[in-house]
């Protein structure tokens, strides 16, 4: 993770979105009802990959680089008898995290393509392809 | 491969929602893999899905390794012949159905978790379900399950020695392959009946239960149907395999998923705490006063007695009542979830006798799931 100076107004903001976070997952009632729906878990077939596994992380208040794998595609806010949008809450986190100067050093990598040539993977994609995924 | 600290939080709890610590998290991908790490590690708690009701996949005292085996997904020889097939212990249950769909077969125990719960998971706490009432729980439907003991060996268990694994909440050794007797798929219909009263729908369940063809028999309370969206009276859904019933196909399926959500919604307004007493049928009319004078929601796979009154926060203090109540009507205080840690206080010292002895024959050095159970 690349590290930053983080201004005041950056780490109010975190501060804010992690207290939306907070607000919604403290429903989830840990079921698991969404981890079998969820494209990352049916791959990888890790709890922490799952909706409740990051879930479960974030009641804990931890950014941890694992929430950038999700591909955001909402599939378990679908799945949730309860509609909590875990989808949201780690889009929400990650913003968080950028702004706490916790973002991947790959993301921000993919970023700076992106401007530049209009491609996550740059210029030259092939070479990029093993370092940078990109849903 | 191990976690750091922050994402092994994720197997720290389960659906009980009780929380506890691990040491680490370990991800066999292979039984070899599994018997392996069992023989160098000294204490483990065995996990699935991840489903469980009653802590028993939850580690304690950061002494715990958690050996989560969601990565043995491999489904083996299927045997047409006999209809029965061998799958490893990660295999989640709906998975396996949409494998054996081609075959028109199915593993006929349906627990409301079936979208995640393994098969390891199922038989380690001998799942029950919906449809009970015609297919029993998990173990009848093993013929045989490979387990890796306390020094790592793998055994064969046939059916002589089921019951010291299925059951057993992973107390006695680890789960990792199975061979599970199969039935031909059916086409299924059901009923949604409403009822009035507590001796009407004890009438109808005692007229059910002579029709063969009924594989359900799922109970709502009044203030369960109404929160499901039906009328404020109690509900009986009713399965037929046959075309008996109104509903069918695509309201069918959504009926059955409306009944899997029951639990969910019920948390979700703070019903947190499912019990899973089982009694007589015949006694369901003596228990279910207790249960409204508390206003304590009930639901649950009636045809077979088994009840999940649902406690808020509030109401948690009525359950030593609650298991008082069900012995004396004759009834067990868990009839699918298992005790975990949750319900080991409620353990009948003569219960708990027959658990301690298999428990010291199967596992002499308690390097599984300590503290739980006994
Ligand atoms: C919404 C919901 C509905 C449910 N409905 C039902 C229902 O209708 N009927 C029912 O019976 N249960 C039900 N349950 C409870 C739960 O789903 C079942 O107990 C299920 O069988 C657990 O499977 P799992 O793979 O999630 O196991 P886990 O929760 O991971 O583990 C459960 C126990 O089994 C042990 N274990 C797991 N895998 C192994 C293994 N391979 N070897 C040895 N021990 C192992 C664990 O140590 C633990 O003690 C429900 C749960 C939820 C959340
Ligand atoms: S997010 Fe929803 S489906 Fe997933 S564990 Fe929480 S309550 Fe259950
Ligand atoms: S949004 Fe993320 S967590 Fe949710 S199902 Fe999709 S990949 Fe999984």
């Amino acid at each position: 993770m690349s590290t930053k100076k983080v201004s005041k107004q950056d780490k109010l903001e975190a501060e804010n979105l992690m207290e939306e976070v907070q607000e919604i997952i403290s429903p989830c009632i840990k079921c698991g009802m969404c981890k079998s729906f969820c494209p990352v878990f049916k791959t990888l077939r890790e709890e922490h990959h799952s909706p409740r596994g990051k879930a479960v992380i974030l009641s804990e208040k931890i950014l941890d680089k694992v929430l950038f794998q999700c591909n955001l595609c909402k599939a378990c806010e679908v799945r949730c008898p309860l509609n909590i949008k875990v989808c949201d809450a780690i889009k929400k986190a990650r913003e968080a995290m950028v702004l706490k100067g916790h973002e991947l050093k790959q993301n921000k990598e993919m970023i700076t393509n992106i401007r530049k040539t209009n491609n996550p993977f740059g210029n030259d994609p092939e070479k990029s392809k093993d370092k940078l995924y990109c849903c | 491969m191990t976690l750091n600290k922050s994402t092994t939080k994720s197997y720290e709890t389960d659906a009980s929602g009780l929380r506890g610590k691990a040491k680490e998290v370990i991800f066999p991908n292979s039984i070899p893999e599994v018997q392996k790490i069992v023989t160098i590690t000294p204490k483990i708690v065995p996990r699935g899905g991840g489903t469980g009701l009653a802590g028993g996949a939850v580690p304690q005292n950061g002494q715990d390794t958690v050996l989560d085996l969601s990565k043995l997904t491999r489904i083996q020889s299927l045997d047409k012949e006999r209809s029965s097939i061998e799958v490893e212990a990660g295999v989640i249950l709906d998975d396996l159905q949409h494998h054996l769909k081609r075959y028109n077969l199915e593993f006929p125990v349906n627990p409301s978790s079936h979208t995640i719960a393994t098969i390891g998971g199922m038989i380690a706490t001998d799942a029950v379900g919906s449809r009970a009432i015609k297919y029993g729980r998990t173990s009848k439907w093993v013929k045989w399950v490979d387990i890796v003991d306390s020094q790592g060996n793998l055994q064969r268990k046939g059916a002589t020695e089921l019951s010291d694994y299925a059951g057993m909440e992973g107390t006695t050794g680890v789960i990792v392959k199975a061979c599970l007797k199969l039935s031909p798929r059916k086409l299924r219909t059901a009923s949604l009946v409403p009822l009035e009263t507590v001796k009407e729908t004890l009438a109808l369940v005692r007229q059910l239960k002579l029709d063969s063809s009924v594989s359900m028999m799922e109970f709502m309370d009044k203030r369960i149907s109404k929160d499901l969206g039906l009328e404020e009276r109690y509900h009986l859904i009713v399965e037929y395999e046959s075309d008996k019933g109104k509903i069918k196909d695509g309201a069918y399926e959504k009926l059955l998923a409306l009944r899997d959500r029951t639990y969910p919604l019920l948390a979700s307004e703070g019903y947190t705490r499912i019990e899973d007493p089982k009694i007589l049928t015949d006694r369901f009319d003596k228990i279910m006063p207790w249960f409204e004078s508390k206003n304590i929601p009930v639901f649950g796979h009636l045809g077979v007695g088994i009840l999940h009154p649902c406690f808020n926060h509030d109401q948690e203090k009525f359950i030593p009542e609650m298991m008082k109540l069900v012995r004396k009507l004759g009834g067990q205080i868990s009839g699918e979830h298992g005790i975990g840690l949750l319900k080991k206080s409620f353990i009948e010292p003569n219960d708990k006798k027959i658990l301690v002895n298999i428990k010291k024959r199967t596992d002499p050095i308690n390097k599984f799931n300590q503290g739980k159970v006994i």
